[in-house]
């Protein structure tokens, strides 16, 4: 008969099932208080869209001012003279988040892609070396939830 | 107490024959390949995850380094590839499984339903006996002797268990979804069929896509989806209700692999069903009549076929006066032939297994009262 490790015997079956299960039960209720459902089986996707316009906030003549980021880039020159390249794209490659001014499908449903699309604007605004100008980067997201009525989300990150 | 004691022996204690639990392996790791082919491409591709936005579940130390990452997917296409061909079989999946789950807290953007249940199924299936059959390496002797593959397989339950809450889970959210009850997730996801099977390259009939345009064939569909998910979870359990249970979720998730990309999903649960397949094997027989060419292909076909080991194979002299070419005879002892004989290899053959509702049914509408032929046993 083939040994192996993995040949529980008979006092540590029970043990091991106990474990098992009880870890799964755990996962499977945290999951529905998460707002992406992971480890949660939400097998089937909403039908939710959302649409994402970038965003930044700096200060001119002690004033502050938004612009927009359009196809999420923009140049900035650094206190040397040398011109810099933002690009929400070289940071953020998790598909649902890529696409910009268009609606695209809100995969594990909205909740979800919010909750992300904070993170993501975080993680950008942490990564924004040599820009001296830029205080936040802003998401204005157009919603809609399983083809019902549009909605209006408004993210901001502030940088740190 | 008695009771309990017998349902507590039947679970831990069992010992029942591994045959199948090896093909499972076979299919778990093909797909655990895949899946890590696919992590190993898109690394290629698209770079360290950990050089972009992602959202470890663990401490970032926790993460591995660029390097670390690569060796570790090399690792895990490589141990699913040993399990597959049945070395170290039950120690490779879980390497692969386990590598599978720790990639998953590295990056929760890496996370998919389907993968994560791979990943489960695949830790499961290593504690299970699955190392007794199917060794691909050991050429000729791939299969041990039947004594050798009596094993506890309490694994196995907790893997049947594993299947249940999978479904459990997807019904618990749509039924707690107000828009997914109503069918409206379902109406959106319908519009969007034809487009989606046309960017495949076939093209669904006209009356098809109408009467996916209508709100009140999603919100019925809808309510059909929930409970065939519900009944799968709890019927496969119920011997009288298995089979059907069974056929239901390979129509089910058929219909979803035409509509949906939901990567190995389709094929990861189809696969699964395999641990609700009664362990010991040969229980039914194929009688063929020797002297025909016709016959001794057929035989053949169903041996090729038999990959869960169902049919004894028998051939039958000639001179024996039987009206028909071959016989099949079920686990109940009930011997046929025709097309009743192919409904009964339906239901035991995976390839034919599709079509074994719809074969039944007519078998018995057209059924004649002297369908049955006496048993030879």
């Amino acid at each position: 008969m083939p040994r192996s490790l993995l040949n529980l015997s008979p006092r540590l079956r029970p043990l091991f099932c106990c474990a098992y299960l009880a870890a799964q039960l755990v996962l499977l209720l945290r999951a529905q208080a998460s707002p992406d459902f992971v480890f949660g089986f939400q097998m089937f996707n909403a039908s939710s869209e959302l649409k994402l316009s970038l965003y930044r906030e700096f200060r001119h003549r002690g004033r502050s001012r938004v612009v927009p980021i359009p196809e999420g880039v923009w140049e900035t020159k650094d206190q040397s003279g040398v011109l810099h390249t933002y690009r929400w794209q070289d940071r953020v490659r998790y598909r649902p988040l890529l696409a910009l001014e268009r609606y695209v499908h809100a995969a594990y449903g909205l909740d979800a892609q919010l909750f992300r699309l904070q993170l993501a604007l975080r993680d950008f605004a942490q990564h924004l070396a040599f820009d001296e100008e830029t205080e936040a980067v802003i998401a204005e997201v157009d919603t809609r939830r399983n083809g019902r009525e549009p909605g209006h989300v408004r993210l901001r990150e502030a940088r740190r | 107490m008695r009771a309990l004691h017998h349902a507590w022996r039947r679970i831990f204690a069992e010992e029942r024959d591994a045959y199948v639990l090896g093909l499972l392996r076979l299919a778990i790791s093909s797909l655990l390949f895949c899946h890590g082919m696919r992590l190993l491409l898109e690394f290629q591709r698209g770079g360290y995850f950990g050089n972009y936005f992602h959202i470890p579940m663990l401490s970032e130390r926790w993460l591995p380094s660029e390097s670390g990452y690569r060796l570790l997917l090399g690792l895990q296409v490589l141990a699913s590839l040993l399990a597959f061909i049945g070395v170290w079989p039950r120690e490779a999946l879980l390497t692969a499984s386990g590598l599978g789950l720790y990639f998953l807290t590295c990056d929760r953007l890496q996370y998919h339903n389907n993968r994560y249940a791979l990943l489960l199924l695949g830790f499961l299936l290593a504690f299970t006996p699955c190392d007794r059959s199917f060794l691909l390496a050991r050429g000729r002797r791939r299969t041990l002797p039947l004594e050798q593959r009596l094993a506890p397989t309490f694994a196995r339950r907790l893997f049947q268990i594993q299947v249940s809450l999978i479904y459990l889970g997807s019904t618990g959210g749509k039924l707690l979804d107000a828009d997914w009850r109503s069918g409206q997730v379902l109406f959106l996801r319908l519009a969007k069929a034809p487009e989606y099977c046309a960017l495949h390259g076939f093209l669904l009939p006209a009356s098809v896509v109408a009467l996916f345009g209508w709100a009140w064939f999603a919100s019925i569909a809808a309510k059909v989806a929930i409970a065939s998910e519900l009944f799968i979870a709890l019927g496969a359990w119920l011997p009288r209700t298995r089979r059907l249970a069974l056929w239901l979720g390979v129509q089910f998730h058929f219909g979803i692999e035409l509509t949906s990309d939901v990567e190995l999903f389709s094929w990861l649960m189809a696969t699964s069903y395999l641990a609700f397949v009664v362990p010991e094997v040969r229980e039914r027989k194929v009688e063929f009549v020797s002297s025909n060419a016709r016959a001794r292909f057929f035989a053949r076909l169903v041996t090729s076929c038999d990959w869960c080991a169902r049919f004894e194979c028998a051939p039958m002299p000639s001179a024996d006066g039987h009206r028909a070419t071959f016989y099949v005879t079920n686990r109940q002892g009930e011997r046929a032939s025709g097309l009743r004989g192919f409904v009964q290899l339906a239901e035991a053959l995976p390839l034919l297994f599709p079509f074994w509702l719809p074969l039944a049914l007519y078998a018995k509408w057209t059924a004649k009262p002297r369908a049955l032929a006496p048993s030879s046993a």
